[in-house]
C-alpha cells in the first residue's frame, strides 16, 4: 500500500465515523402522537401517560367551539378551532402528574375541563 | 272583603317599595363590610400557588376579561359599566381599600362562590382554579381607573 492509498483509506474512515457521528448526534426518535378531543366541557380521552424523556406531539380538535389545552407547569398551550385542530409537542423532563385546562373561554363549563398528564419513568 | 283585598294591595305596594335599588345607607354599609370581612368570607389563610410575574398578570386580565368585566369594567374600577351605580349594593371599585384588605385567600373564596345576595357571582368550574388564582394577582395590580377603556360590550 503506498502512501497515496493509505492516506486515501484513513480519509475514507474519517470520514465516515464523522458522518455516522454526526448522523446519530442529531438522530431523534419521532415523537408520539396523541390526539385528544374537545367536547362540550371535557376532553377525550382526560387521562394520558408518557413517558419522562419522550418526545409527544399532542393534537387537539375541538369538534364544537372553541377550546384550549394548557399545562401551566410544562409551558405548553395549544389552542384550537372548530375544525382547525391545533398541536404543540414537547418532552416532559420530570415525572409526575401534570393537569391540563381548557385555555380558551369556552362556557360555562369551561373551568370544569381537565385531563391529567402522568409522566412516568 | 273589601278590607282584605285592600290589605292585601297595601302589602304588595310595601313590599315593591321595600325591593327599589336604593343606595344603602352608613350603617347598613358598616355592619355589611364587617360581617363580609370578619364572619362570612373563607379562606383567609389560603395562599395564592401562583407568583405575581408578567405571565400569570397577562392571564389574570385575560381571565378577568371572560366577564367579570361586563359588571366591573376592564380597569375593576366600573369604568364604562352604566348600571353599577344603580344596582344596590352599588358595584364596588376592586381597587378600594375595602376590596384591597381581603386576603389573597379571601379574594379567592368569593371568586368560588360569590357574595349572596349582592349579585357577585361565584365561578366556581365556570373559570379553573389556574384562572381564579391568576385573576387575584391581577386584582392586586389593577391599571390605574379609566386606562383600560370600556369594555367591547357597552361600545355598541
Amino acid at each position: 500500500m503506498n502512501r497515496r492509498t493509505l492516506s486515501l483509506s484513513v480519509s475514507a474512515v474519517l470520514l465516515s465515523a464523522g458522518l455516522l457521528t454526526q448522523t446519530s448526534g442529531h438522530s431523534q426518535p419521532a415523537p408520539r402522537r396523541i390526539e385528544v378531543h374537545a367536547k362540550r366541557f371535557s376532553y377525550q380521552p382526560n387521562e394520558i401517560t408518557v413517558k419522562k424523556g419522550e418526545p409527544v406531539l399532542l393534537v387537539l380538535t375541538a369538534e364544537d367551539v372553541s377550546h384550549g389545552l394548557r399545562f401551566r407547569e410544562l409551558n405548553v398551550d395549544i389552542k384550537a378551532k372548530k375544525d382547525q385542530p391545533g398541536q404543540a409537542q414537547f418532552t416532559p423532563e420530570r415525572t409526575g402528574d401534570f393537569v391540563g385546562h381548557c385555555s380558551t373561554f369556552c362556557g360555562s363549563g369551561h373551568g370544569s375541563m381537565t385531563l391529567t398528564l402522568h409522566v412516568v419513568e | 272583603m273589601a278590607n282584605q283585598a285592600a290589605s292585601v294591595l297595601l302589602l304588595l305596594a310595601a313590599g315593591l317599595a321595600g325591593c327599589r335599588a336604593t343606595p344603602p345607607g352608613k350603617l347598613e354599609s358598616g355592619v355589611a363590610s364587617f360581617a363580609k370581612h370578619h364572619v362570612l368570607i373563607g379562606g383567609k389563610d389560603q395562599k395564592n400557588p401562583l407568583q405575581a410575574n408578567a405571565q400569570t398578570l397577562a392571564d389574570g386580565k385575560e381571565a378577568f376579561s371572560h366577564y367579570c368585566v361586563v359588571c366591573h369594567g376592564n380597569d375593576g374600577q366600573n369604568t364604562g359599566v352604566p348600571f353599577a351605580d344603580h344596582i344596590s349594593p352599588p358595584i364596588p371599585s376592586l381597587a378600594s381599600p375595602d376590596v384591597q384588605r381581603y386576603t389573597d385567600g379571601q379574594l379567592k373564596w368569593i371568586l368560588d362562590n360569590g357574595i349572596r345576595p349582592s349579585g357577585m357571582p361565584g365561578s366556581k368550574g365556570i373559570l379553573s382554579d389556574d384562572e381564579l388564582w391568576s385573576i387575584v394577582v391581577y386584582l392586586r395590580h389593577l391599571p390605574p381607573a379609566g386606562s383600560a377603556g370600556t369594555p367591547d360590550i357597552y361600545n355598541h
